[in-house]
């Protein structure tokens, strides 16, 4: 007890900087954990609050669990949502961290600032801005892309109705709108790399692209290691927006647009029952929490040292 | 790296500290507000204070025109109200964050479409009404339509009280009366679906640029069946005899209608893009739409064209039928957690009774945001820009001042409306979806995939519509089907239909 209090003392302004965070944290995050409770209830409302409706509302054991394995559906948003996510992840680090490289390496660094802001830009769009982006390329009568076709002589597409090209759509204008902030990240810890490692490596006459190979991006291995280990922790989470306003919540495409959260909100909009919802949100949360387990158990054994925890 | 991530963190945090302790301060405020009005009481009973939540855009001057309000009301009721406006996009779920976390509130606005009247009563939102109307709400029972209390009751119980006004709901086909005269077109013989088409092959060929049949992703072609939940593939026929629920999918009407669509939609009468489309606010403000389909009220031609500042002449597309949802329409509801229910129902009783508490609320305060012109006719000041009200929201519509262009006898032309409308056969049979929510849930689902591409005529219904029966038969339909069966045959035997 005494060393905990002599601790506390020695790291006073440390523990300070943290307390609002852990205190947002507290209540925002763990407070709200015995909510979960709900996704086991029918939730129906009591006069005397929140927690008097919990307590009053029955008890159905695992029923809100079912609509999401109930039907052909649940294959379908389960492949599509973890098919997507590994595609963002990989192509996201590979082109975050090839972007950043890139920009570390311009020697213009104005130009450079110019570039990374340009490419930062999209990620404070709403995904509603970027849905109309998309539409005014995409639109049947009136899209730049069927312009362009008409050109050449070719049939115009039916793009909101017609699956197979959504893949490629969705990733593309993924990419583009999370490419830039992912990069800062990496960009910033190389920027943080030891110069005279490169300077050294210069006089042994490494390339460039050796430099690259042998310096950088063994520098950036502990970074995308965290980077992907978070990223995986939400492999069961897909981006609503971008799942819902790009394709234009259009019918015809769900068989490559659905993923688990449009379908709770498909499935839960009208009858809003919050039981349902809660179920989904836990569901996602679990599965996210032991895929990081295991990915972090597994980087543990690789290398200690690269592991979050 | 990670010192920018905590040093964000912390921003993150501060802001969320910043926002909580303004609300708080807000929440605080507004307390204050109420007590000071409970202080300027005269009385040795103390003024309650009703707080009362309803749809529409914030207005800037609804604290200004409440307290005026109140003054009014402190007097015959000996209660004050503060109104808190949600905007239209944010009232459903705003209200279910505010109902489930118990925020005090007395009285809300909720219907069919905003925040759901009768699933919110089945889960307990509502305060039930029979004894407080009988008490307090003897003015209501007098001057509301009956049909509007018998239809909105839920497993035989009031939790409400509907807005006085249409009654039945009636679609009609709406053209655009500029290309109408310009191409001398007879639409007087205008009535089915099939009906429209040598109107809009005309406007195609002449008028290349004008969108012949405008629509967006919620239009469902007309058939003439009640549905069970709007927008679900259940329905029952409007002439049944027999109480049987179908899949409006698999009936001959429907296939028909879908059949029709789909060659409009090929012969380019409908925007390629129907099937997403969330609004066609763009063509009526353009002008370039030849015709579409809506629903009407007594005088809704001049209403229309007034908005759009151009004619609008329209020709009935059904009977006029009185369905749960056209009696849901707009619902005022007593919260289950309020404090004072008996004023609640008091106020309401007055706000449905009172032309001048009802203009008041309506219209705002007289001389700055409207100037009466004679004893029923009124007009707008500039400022009733800072209290432009929805009137279908706020209560009895037929105590309502009338505008500068309305006609002297509006409300009895309403009332003409309301006697002619024909009961659906399920008026007042609320489905409870409960047992079969898992099923709903898939169903729901189903039904976005495959509805507007099929109602808008987008794809071929002699593929899709045995796809989409299927898919809706692999969800579960038949089973919510069968269960709203059992829940029809009871009401039905209950009411001795």
């Amino acid at each position: 007890m005494a060393t905990f209090f002599k601790n506390l003392i020695k790291n006073k302004v440390m523990l300070f900087m943290v307390l609002p965070g852990a205190i947002w944290f507290f209540f925002f995050s763990y407070l709200p954990l015995a909510g979960t409770v709900v996704a086991f209830k029918e939730y129906r409302f009591n006069r005397d609050g929140f927690w008097a409706s919990i307590t009053s509302s029955k008890w159905v054991g695992w029923d809100n669990f079912k609509f999401l394995f109930s039907t052909n559906d649940a294959y379908t948003i389960t492949r599509n949502t973890l098919l997507y996510n590994i595609a963002f992840i990989f192509l996201g680090l590979i082109l975050s961290v090839a972007m950043a490289i890139l920009l570390s390496e311009l020697v213009n660094k104005k130009m450079a600032k110019i570039y990374q802001t340009g490419m930062f830009l999209p990620y404070f769009l709403s995904w509603v801005i970027v849905g109309y982006f998309a539409f005014s390329f995409l639109s049947m009568d009136r899209g730049l892309f069927n312009q362009i076709l008409g050109w050449f002589g070719v049939e115009p597409i039916s793009w909101y109705s017609e699956p197979k090209y959504w893949p490629f759509i969705l990733i593309f204008v993924s990419m583009w709108k999370s490419v830039g902030y992912n990069s800062v990240v990496y960009l910033a810890s190389i920027m943080g790399i030891d110069k005279s490692l490169y300077e050294a490596a210069m006089i042994d006459g490494a390339s460039k692209w050796q430099r690259i190979r042998h310096i950088t991006i063994p520098m950036l291995s502990p970074i995308i290691t965290i980077m992907t280990l978070l990223a995986v922790g939400r492999i069961f989470y897909a981006d609503f927006g971008l799942f819902y306003q790009v394709p234009r919540d259009s019918g015809t495409l769900y068989s490559v647009t659905n993923v688990i959260d449009t379908y709770v909100y498909r499935g839960l909009k009208t009858t809003g029952e919050i039981g349902m919802s809660a179920a989904a949100g836990l569901y996602q949360s679990v599965v996210g929490f032991v895929l990081v387990m295991v990915s972090n158990f597994i980087v543990r054994k690789i290398d200690k040292d690269s592991a979050l925890f | 790296m990670s010192k920018r991530k905590k040093s964000f963190s912390f921003a993150l945090a501060m802001v969320t500290a910043l926002t909580l302790v303004l609300s708080g301060c807000g929440g605080g405020s507004n307390d204050a507000k109420g007590s000071d009005s409970n202080g300027a009481s005269k009385d040795s009973e103390k003024p309650v204070n009703l707080i009362w939540y309803t749809i529409g855009t914030p207005q800037k001057d609804v604290d200004k025109v409440m307290a005026e309000v109140s003054k009014y009301t402190q007097e015959k009721i000996n209660a004050t109200v503060t109104m808190k406006m949600v905007d239209w996009g944010d009232y459903q779920q705003k209200m279910q964050v505010n109902v489930a976390s118990g925020e005090p509130m007395d009285i809300m606005f909720t219907s069919a479409g905003g925040f759901d009247y009768v699933q919110n009563a089945r889960k307990g939102a509502f305060m039930e009404l029979d004894d407080l109307l009988d008490k307090y709400g003897k003015g209501i029972k007098d001057t509301i339509d009956p049909a509007f209390l018998e239809g909105s009751k839920v497993d035989g119980h009031n939790y409400g009280i509907p807005a006085n006004k249409e009654l039945p709901q009636q679609e009609v086909w709406r053209f655009n009366k500029n290309l109408v005269d310009k191409y001398n077109l007879d639409i007087s013989n205008v009535r089915s679906l099939d009906s429209i088409e040598p109107l809009l092959k005309t406007i195609k060929e002449k008028e290349p640029n004008v969108t012949p049949f405008a629509m967006d992703k919620n239009y469902v072609p007309y058939v003439p069946y009640d549905y069970v939940i709007q927008n679900l593939p259940m329905a029952v026929k409007l002439d049944t005899t027999d109480y049987k629920i179908v899949n409006i999918l698999e009936t001959p009407e429907m296939k028909q209608a879908l059949t029709t669509m789909h060659k409009y939609y090929k012969a380019g009468y409908i925007a390629p893009e129907a099937a997403t489309t969330g609004s066609t606010n763009d063509l009526t403000t353009s002008g370039n739409w030849f015709m579409d389909r809506a629903q009407t009220q007594p005088l809704a031609d001049n209403l229309w064209s007034a908005s759009y500042g151009y004619p609008v002449v329209s020709t009935p597309a059904s009977d006029a039928i009185i369905t749960n949802t056209s009696v849901q329409g707009s619902i005022m509801a007593i919260s289950a957690n309020s404090e004072h229910p008996e004023k609640a129902m008091e106020f309401l009783n007055l706000l449905n009774t009172d032309p001048v508490l009802r203009n008041m609320v309506d219209s705002g305060i007289e001389g700055e945001h409207y100037k009466k012109i004679d004893d029923k006719h009124i007009e707008n000041l500039p400022a009733s820009k800072n209290y432009d009200m929805p009137s279908y929201s706020l209560g009895n519509n037929m105590l309502l001042y009338l505008n500068q262009n309305d006609p002297d006898d509006k409300w009895d032309q309403f009332k003409k409306f309301n006697a002619e409308g024909k009961n659906s056969p399920i008026l007042s049979f609320n489905f409870d979806s409960t047992k079969v929510a898992t099923e709903m849930a898939a169903v729901q689902n189903v039904k976005e995939q495959f509805w507007s591409s099929l109602m808008t005529g987008t794809v071929d219904p002699e593929t899709y519509l045995p796809k989409a029966i299927a898919a809706f038969k692999q969800a579960g339909l038949d089973k919510v089907m069968a269960e709203a069966q059992t829940q029809l045959d009871a009401w039905k035997a209950e009411n001795n239909k």
